[in-house]
């Protein structure tokens, strides 16, 4: 059946792209940093996957262990020192991102240099848990499921952490205004860099779920962070339960122009998809009224 | 600076310019590759500022035409002459950057980066899907009669001719406007400039120089393939070109370009497999040091404002109303926040609208100046009908306004900022002079600090001469004297009652009652969005509904 043979790839890709685009939810949504070497660091824990499973054996879901506290410090390390001067000398918000545009920038290019360097140009991938299954008369296989059912959980999680805890409603004060959480006692560079090493070790398991499925190679991380930029904005910058609806959207859409019109056309649709959501709604699919 | 001095500097730069242009005849093949690529980088730099330096715009999306108007090259140029190849590149370039302006400008600059920045990869997967489906092959050969020497001295032509245009850009009012957007994008429209129209054109001719030294480069290869030609790389090394030597005025890009292609040159020759992360480390140096550039270290970058424009005054009789409100309402899904307020201003009288926080009155304010659009009924001035206008087109029409938040554009210079008012205007009304209108606010002496430096009272009579410089009809000022003490509070006063007696017709929102008593012989109590009164200030004070609303009634 058509309909079903696009709507499960579809919701099983969509999964995957609203794994990704978690990480950038807390990293622009929350703590306002547009990280455009987002795509690059989710690349590098795919190697890190990668090199833990060849080298060791170690299974990607040991390595979770492994990589998102590293990821975790390396980012909280990265704004320490890098973006939270930026975020002190802007005059505003417009200021500040852009900064940080720009020095995320250069980052990409530092992390892509190194991966280049470590591991060449050429394509890697492994295989884990690759068992085909048939859902529903499509054939899927376990490791992309798993993809999915991470996403869901780590997507609720944040979303109940965001919502129900002190320091999520923190962190959301600064979000809506950072002037004005300083001035009821909320610590904005600590908490804006905790929530940027947390959206760093979201990244870190995108990557290393990614890694179970997908071939990569280090050039590839721009791919990602468009995919999960496209998702952030559509779903509402900030907003966890809009990027998990938006990401299977997007693979809905993709698998569906793939299978209906031309595979070469994805990318396409997805930037047509990602300009008509920024002209008629571009506070997203799910955003409040721009403030 | 003395005549011999003058003419030691002239024989200087008359002997540079002939180096430059005679650099092909003595330098060899290594040394004229290496021109090249200053050159070429110099335009991309000097274009790419031309458009994101005023506006903050940060376009990533270099490549994008720069690779559009290679592969109109490698597609037309072994059928067309030469010019006709050139003219095509310029205008594919021009045309995507109308098409992709046109829909992406609109957006907040954050959204245009993130646009600009998969700009290139989408118009690649199109070429490479075009190449695929149509053409059957991704690369295509080029062969051209083109040496090294023609295509320096074809790129040194382009590159003059940049540089003129942006001097003349940076000249004329565009340059200013420009500016302003930049500063305060509101602030901008209401002071008459079409924010959308002036940022594409810009981005337009900056695209279409963009596009043709894609055009001048392509036969520098023999074979292109979309890889080559939409390489991202390019997009980011113009952008760190540009902003290590300041792409705040014309001249900064190339400062930036110099130091950078010789750098990347020894990195290629050196350290190519480090070379991106030695261009990254480079680049995050560059943004956390040195924020204005190069040229930001001297201070320079300051362009001159253009000389005053003095409009002719028309001396105008009207009888009939200046301001028509006819049953204007503003809902915001289902908030009625103006709710069918009607009212008339006649020329030269100055009306109060008063009432509670939050009773709609900037709202009110905002639909007669264009920044909402109401929801319903009709605004006329003089014999226009306002509906439907945007900010720029009311502020032409000579309806300025100062806003409740004090909106100044802060890196500009206090002359600058009056200046920008007058770029675009076309009504008549007092012909003062920028000078006369920051001597009648008290700013004489303040023209060349910038703005974002002011106290905030200055920078409330700055914004208000910048509203009068747009020869105004009719002026709103919003709560523009709250937060004064009470001996500013008194000179503010004065001030209006002096612009009265220049004729000048004022709405006021207003929260000083004082004030209101002493300047408006009309005014308008507005509550929860409706007129709840109307008439003389001590009439309307002492009404009970008035008061109710003030301080809660029996009932609330």
């Amino acid at each position: 059946m058509l309909l079903v043979d696009i709507v499960l790839p579809g919701l099983v890709l969509g999964g995957m792209y609203a794994l990704i685009a978690l990480g950038l939810t807390l990293q622009y949504g929350v703590a306002r940093i547009m990280n455009l070497s987002y795509g690059e660091s989710l690349v590098a824990a795919a190697f890190g996957a990668f090199s833990l499973y060849s080298g060791f054996g170690l299974s990607p879901l040991a390595a979770l262990l492994f990589a998102v506290p590293v990821a975790m410090a390396l980012n909280w390390l990265l704004y320490r020192f890098l973006l939270e001067r930026l975020m002190r000398r802007g005059k505003d918000r417009g200021a500040q991102e852009i900064d940080s545009i720009l020095v995320t920038f250069g980052v990409l290019f530092v992390i892509q240099g190194a991966m280049l360097v470590a591991f060449g140009g050429q394509y890697y991938s492994y295989s884990y848990l690759s068992i085909p299954v048939v859902v529903l008369g499509s054939t899927l296989a376990v490791n992309r499921l798993v993809a999915l059912l991470f996403a869901a959980l780590v997507g609720g999680a944040v979303y109940l952490a965001l919502t129900r805890t002190r320091i999520g409603t923190a962190v959301r004060a600064i979000a809506v205004d950072a002037n004005a959480a300083r001035l009821v006692g909320i610590d904005v560079a600590a908490l804006s860099g905790l929530a940027f090493a947390f959206g760093g070790g979201l990244v870190a398991v995108g990557g290393v779920l990614v890694s179970m499925f997908l071939t990569f190679n280090a050039a590839m991380g721009v791919v990602f962070t468009m995919k999960a930029l496209v998702v952030v904005i559509m779903g509402g910058v900030g907003n966890v339960m809009g990027a998990l609806v938006a990401g299977l959207l997007l693979g809905i859409v993709e698998t569906a122009v793939a299978r209906l019109v031309d595979p070469g056309l994805t990318l396409a649709a997805t930037y047509t998809l990602f300009l008509g959501v920024l002209l008629i709604k571009p506070t997203g699919l799910f955003g409040r009224a721009a403030s | 600076m003395t005549a011999p001095v003058r003419t030691l500097l002239w024989c200087a730069g008359v002997a540079l310019a002939a180096a430059i242009v005679a650099y092909p005849l003595y330098a060899n093949g290594y040394y004229l590759a290496l021109g090249i690529s200053v050159l070429y980088f110099t335009i991309l730099a000097t274009a790419w500022a031309m458009f994101s330096g005023p506006t903050r715009y940060i376009s990533l999306a270099t490549v994008a035409f720069f690779g559009l108007g290679a592969y109109t090259a490698a597609v037309l140029g072994e059928t067309m002459p030469w010019p006709v190849v050139l003219l095509a590149a310029a205008g594919v370039g021009a045309l995507t950057a109308v098409i992709t302006g046109l829909s992406t400008l609109r957006l907040s600059g954050i959204y245009f980066v993130i646009f600009s920045f998969g700009l290139a990869e989408l118009i690649r997967q199109l070429v490479i899907w075009y190449e695929v489906n149509i053409h059957k092959s991704v690369g295509r050969y080029l062969f051209s009669a083109v040496t090294q020497d023609i295509l320096y001295w074809q790129l040194l032509g382009l590159a003059a001719l940049v540089f003129l245009v942006g001097w003349l850009l940076g000249r004329s009012r565009y340059g200013l406007a420009l500016r302003a957007i930049g500063a305060d994008e509101t602030a901008a429209s209401h002071s008459g400039i079409d924010a959308t129209r002036v940022k594409l054109g810009v981005f337009v001719l900056s695209a279409t120089f963009i596009a043709m030294t894609g055009a001048v480069m392509a036969p520098r290869w023999t074979y292109i393939d979309p890889a080559i030609a939409f390489n991202p790389t390019i997009s980011f090394q113009v952008v760190i070109m540009a902003l290590l030597g300041g792409a705040g005025s014309l001249f900064g890009p190339v400062l930036g370009v110099i130091p950078l292609v010789l750098l990347f040159e020894v990195l290629t020759a050196t350290l190519p497999n480090h070379f991106s992360i030695v261009l990254g480390i480079v680049f995050v140096l560059i943004v956390m040091v040195l924020p204005n550039g190069v040229i930001g270290l001297f201070g320079a970058g300051r362009s001159r404002v253009p000389a005053e424009r003095r409009a002719a005054a028309s001396a105008r009789t009207m009888d009939a109303p200046l301001l028509g409100v006819e049953g204007v309402s503003k809902s915001f899904s289902g908030l009625r926040a103006v709710d069918d307020v009607s009212f008339t201003v006649a020329p030269g009288e100055i009306i109060g609208i008063i009432g509670p926080n939050g009773s709609g009155k900037t709202t009110l304010l905002n639909t007669l100046s264009g920044a909402l659009r109401p929801s319903s009924g009709t605004i006329r001035l003089g014999g226009t009908v306002l509906n439907g206008l945007r900010a720029h087109q009311i502020a032409r029409l000579g309806l300025a306004r100062t806003f409740q938040l004090v909106r100044v554009m802060p890196d500009m210079t206090v002359a600058e900022n009056v200046a920008a008012a007058r770029l675009f205007s076309t009504s008549g009304g007092s012909d003062a002079t920028g000078s006369e209108l920051l001597d009648l606010v008290g700013l004489g002496a303040m023209h060349e600090a910038p703005a974002g430096d002011l106290t905030y009272i200055d920078q409330k009579r700055l914004e208000l001469a910048r509203a009068l410089a747009l020869q105004p009809r009719l002026v709103l000022l919003d709560e523009w004297l709250a937060g004064l003490n009470p001996s500013e509070l008194e000179a503010g006063i004065a001030l209006i009652a002096k612009l009265r007696d220049r004729g000048l017709t004022i709405i006021m929102v207003e929260h000083v009652m004082d004030a209101i008593r002493a300047l408006c012989g009309h005014c308008i109590v507005m509550n929860a969005g409706s007129v709840i009164a109307r008439g003389a200030p001590d009439e309307v004070l002492t009404d009970p509904k008035v008061v109710a609303a003030y301080l809660g009634g029996e009932d609330a």
